[in-house]
């Protein structure tokens, strides 16, 4: 929990990876030129003294993961989302079961999501069914702009891709996380569009869909869209590390975000290991508005407003009770592994007093 | 570098560095709606009499082939454009696609040509983001009329042929109704929107409605606020890509500093 002045804050982590970018298990260029540029981004948006080197960037394991997270209580919980790239990587960059074996040592601390692939046809339908059987999924995320044999990409409004969402609709598999952001090489015009959740979306009233990456650098169409579609919701991945080093164009995003979508259908992501929660949470909850802003649009970043980017909103979309999280962390493994009982004890009396 | 031999080129043979320079500055990067000048691409200019060669990189070696092809043949169009310059060469350094992209602009091939397995062509991305900077524009422009005290009921109904710019003096006249009163604004925002409304077939007759919705339709009086909304919103889109390319570009500096 973030400790905000005498105030704490559940922070649920709503995007992280395990990822394996390896030299041996890449095996198409497209798996070195991913890694290069996801290394940009990290370094481009990460304090100096913070970047990490490209071979801990690579691979760098779970004892690390659950550091970076959870080592200085950054972040209390996480949902993993998986990027599958497996035309790149030849055990895939972050799949499912990868992300699994760290997951199903931590079940009070993880979410682990699914995904699919409309181009996989029947036998893809197949493997979200066992996917779900197996963990019992919540969540999807989807990466549109994969690169499938000759395929560059696909369409959340195509006919394939509605009877997965049909099939996510029939399993109680309720939120959809599309990414809708930068892409490696967009040769590909429908890599600029996020108009394809639109249609989605309103086709299906009963999923939630979280465009991770708030559409950037199509801010402008998903807000548009997500003002339109109740069911349409924002990850912060990419915005969030703006705060750390461009802090006048964070306050113009989050300012757009909060008048077009409101406080409840935001919601935080580190992208770890993009991006670092043992730094990025407290950047983004210490980040301020800028007064211009502020009158502009009308809209705050306070305690309230924080408390549901940060957690709350996605505590609500994959039934979290928060309070029985702050009790289970007192004594859970990863308080001990990190000597955060202290931490935990905090705030509300103990339930037994 | 060419120009180094031991008789120096006659200037008045070639163009000077500062035209073509300014005309580099009308060629923009079509995400950001910002000048390629002002981005600091450019990394080097060689005039060699009236053969030029313009040398640029961009923030990252992805960035968009289809941006980047745009940039290189733009800059190639506008320098050639110059009535002393013959020949130019455009080399894009430190890409993933340079190859492709220098080979194909500088001997004129289409861009679906340099690169087959581009699905869509370029021109459509071209008017897409044509489309996205003229709704950022507008926003300004339509701030500055609201600044005069244009009504937005007026605002909406304009017609180019409502509004003049007058160079000399500095603004931009503005008919604010039939009976001939017409209201001064700063010429600036207003000259930058009907540039770009030209390039979106918006203004291009007499009898156009001026701003439009980001549909390209008029704009309905009960709506105002919510189109101008979008237009800040399209202006912070932009602004915030562009503080991603621009961190990208430091720290990618930064490392060829490194690097040397």
């Amino acid at each position: 929990m973030y400790h905000h002045g005498s105030e704490e804050i559940f922070v649920i982590d709503s995007h992280v990876h395990l990822w394996d970018a390896s030299e041996k298990n890449i095996i198409h260029e497209g798996g070195e030129q991913f890694i290069q540029c996801f290394y940009d981004y990290h370094t481009s948006f990460t304090p100096e003294e913070l970047q990490w080197d490209i071979d801990e960037y690579r691979q760098y394991g779970s004892e690390r993961m659950l550091e970076d997270l959870f080592g200085n209580a950054a972040a209390d919980m996480a949902i993993f989302q998986p990027t599958y790239l497996t035309d790149f990587y030849d055990e895939g960059f972050n799949t499912t079961e990868q992300n699994a074996e760290l997951a199903m040592d931590y079940p009070d601390r993880f979410v682990l999501n699914g995904t699919f692939d409309p181009r996989d046809g029947e036998e893809g339908l197949e493997y979200l069914e066992e996917l779900d059987e197996t963990y019992d999924l919540q969540g999807v995320k989807l990466y549109t702009a994969e690169w499938r044999g000759d395929s560059k990409g696909w369409r959340l409004d195509s006919e394939e891709a509605f009877r997965f969402l049909e099939k996510c609709a029939e399993l109680g598999i309720e939120n959809v996380h599309p990414h809708k952001g930068p892409t490696i090489r967009p040769l590909n015009r429908d890599a600029f569009d996020v108009k394809d959740v639109d249609d989605a979306a309103s086709s299906f009233p009963d999923l939630n869909f979280v465009v991770e990456h708030v559409g950037l650098p199509r801010l402008d169409d998903f807000c548009w869209i997500a003002g339109q579609e109740p069911n349409v919701y924002g990850g912060l991945a990419v915005a969030a590390p703006f705060a750390q080093n461009r802090p006048g164009k964070f306050s113009e995003i989050m300012s757009e975000l909060l008048w077009w979508l409101g406080e409840d259908r935001v919601l935080f992501g580190s992208d770890y290991a993009l991006w670092n929660p043992d730094w990025l949470v407290e950047e983004v909850i210490e980040a301020e508005l800028t007064p211009e802003d502020r009158a502009e649009y009308g809209v705050e970043w306070d305690l309230e407003t924080k408390r549901k980017v940060m957690g709350e909103n996605a505590a609500e979309l994959y039934d979290i009770d928060i309070e029985a999280k702050k009790r289970a962390f007192r004594d859970d493994e990863i308080t001990e592994t990190f000597e955060l009982a202290d931490h935990y004890a905090g705030g509300e009396p103990a339930a037994a007093d | 570098m060419a120009s180094n031999s031991s008789t120096p080129h006659d200037a008045s043979n070639g163009p000077d560095r500062a035209t073509v320079c300014d005309r580099l500055r009308r060629v923009t990067d079509p995400e950001l709606d910002r000048s390629i000048v002002e981005l600091e691409y450019v990394d080097e200019i060689e005039i060699d009499g009236p053969r030029v060669t313009v040398r640029f990189t961009l923030p990252t070696a992805w960035c968009s082939p289809a941006f980047a092809w745009m940039m290189a043949t733009e800059a190639r169009d506008a320098v050639e454009a110059l009535s002393n310059v013959e020949t130019v060469e455009i080399v894009l350094q430190e890409h993933l696609h340079e190859t492709e992209i220098n080979r194909g602009v500088n001997e004129r091939r289409s861009f679906e040509a340099s690169f087959p397995d581009a699905d869509g062509g370029i021109e459509d991305v071209r008017a897409q983001l044509d489309e996205k900077a003229r709704v950022a524009r507008q926003y300004d422009a339509i701030e500055a009329l609201l600044g005069v005290g244009l009504e937005p009921a007026r605002i909406v109904s304009l017609r180019r042929r409502d509004v003049e710019c007058d160079k000399s003096a500095g603004v931009a006249a503005v008919e604010l109704s039939d009976r001939g009163f017409t209201a001064t604004a700063p010429i600036e925002p207003i000259e930058s929107y009907l540039e770009k409304a030209r390039e979106t077939g918006v203004g291009t007759h007499p009898d156009d409605i001026l701003f439009r919705t980001p549909e390209g339709e008029p704009i309905d009086p009960d709506d105002f606020e919510l189109v101008h909304r979008r237009g800040r919103l399209a202006q912070v889109n932009m602004s915030g890509q562009g503080g991603i390319c621009d961190a990208l570009n430091e720290s990618r500096r930064a490392r060829f500093e490194g690097d040397d």
